[in-house]
């Protein structure tokens, strides 16, 4: 199978997104922010009480592909660790998260109340990522947005955790609610590294229509 | 004379008993867990930083690519076994062993490095 019919088909089958996990571990602070090729810039801090979960704030700014409009969100959320499985040099994680929060839009007047809610899976080892993850925005009669994205990621060494890791990711992403037409494929290189301040996390690429994606995230 | 003797030989005694214990302090104690699910380095630093936290902790070293976090204690001082399962358990990861020995965290380190 060629490598596009691969990604084709995982696209097919598993219409989600994957990038950073919404909980690093018990106690940390995770701070973050990604510009996805003119389409969305989000900003996200989440505290973690537990491993388990998560509550924070975020805001999101959606700009359709004709410029037709421009939504931006400003939300509450929790996230959960549903499921997770410890396996001997791999793990497997299902997340869920929910929240609420205010919107407003070029294409109408006034704040709206939007609600949020998604999911996200992950299987990871220290060569190779995939991740799947959907992200669905929604204000009563005025707008619904998903944003469902798969990644495939390839480490080119194993990394310890004094090492920069580095990584070779593969993205495909499908907007919903007239935000952009087919769907964005992108190649990404993340790095990665353990600071004595915190872990830090930096990805950049670009998208098949020459779009820039970039993403940060710093966790102390 | 005899006296004598026996006091020599309760010097020689004390002395042996506290060079043993104070070799005893100063020689490193560490506990080795295997870990599952070891696998970002979000993982290593939150177990890294909670493990710190406790008083005994002297150093702690975690091998993402061996599955290994290692706890190298105070002089004197330890942590029990189920103390650390729950540390790593409550942390979100599955301890496989433990097991204790006397080599220093940099002998752990060096080991690790040289592969298997």
């Amino acid at each position: 199978m060629s490598l596009s019919r691969f990604i084709g088909l995982a696209l097919a089958l598993s219409p989600l997104l994957g990038h950073a996990k919404p909980i690093a571990y018990q106690g940390g602070t995770t701070v973050m922010g990604e510009y996805g090729a003119g389409t969305m810039q989000e900003y996200q801090a989440f505290y973690a009480p537990g491993y388990w979960w998560s509550a924070g704030v975020g805001h999101l700014r959606l700009d359709a592909e004709d410029r037709r409009y421009t939504h931006e969100i400003t939300y509450l959320r929790a996230n959960l660790l549903a499921k997770r499985w410890n396996l001997p040099r791999a793990q497997a994680n299902v997340f869920a998260w929910g929240g609420v929060g205010s919107a407003r839009g070029s294409d109408f007047a006034g704040n709206e109340t939007a609600w949020n809610a998604g999911g996200q899976i992950d299987y990871e080892t220290l060569r190779f990522y995939s991740s799947a993850r959907s992200d669905w925005q929604y204000a009563q009669e005025t707008f619904s947005h998903r944003i469902d994205t798969v990644q495939f990621g390839w480490a080119p060494y194993v990394h310890d955790w004094d090492r920069l890791a580095t990584w070779f990711v593969i993205q495909g992403r499908h907007y919903t609610g007239g935000l952009y037409d087919g769907t964005e494929g992108a190649a990404l290189l993340r790095l990665f590294r353990n600071s004595r301040w915190g872990a830090i996390w930096v990805e950049a690429g670009i998208t098949q229509d020459g779009e820039p994606q970039a993403m940060f995230m710093f966790n102390y | 004379m005899l006296i004598h003797r026996i006091g020599i030989a309760a010097a020689i005694l004390v002395a042996a008993t506290l060079g043993f214990s104070a070799h005893a302090q100063n020689t490193p104690r560490t506990a080795e867990m295997q870990v599952d699910g070891l696998v970002c380095a979000f993982c290593a630093q939150g177990i890294s930083k909670r493990l710190k936290r406790m008083d005994a902790t002297a150093e702690v070293f975690v091998s993402l690519e061996n599955g290994l976090v290692a706890v190298q204690f105070k002089p004197g001082q330890d942590i029990d076994d189920a103390v650390l399962r729950a540390a790593l358990t409550e942390a979100g990861y599955s301890v496989r062993g433990i097991r204790r020995h006397d080599e220093s965290l940099d002998a752990v380190r060096a080991r690790t490095k040289a592969g298997p």
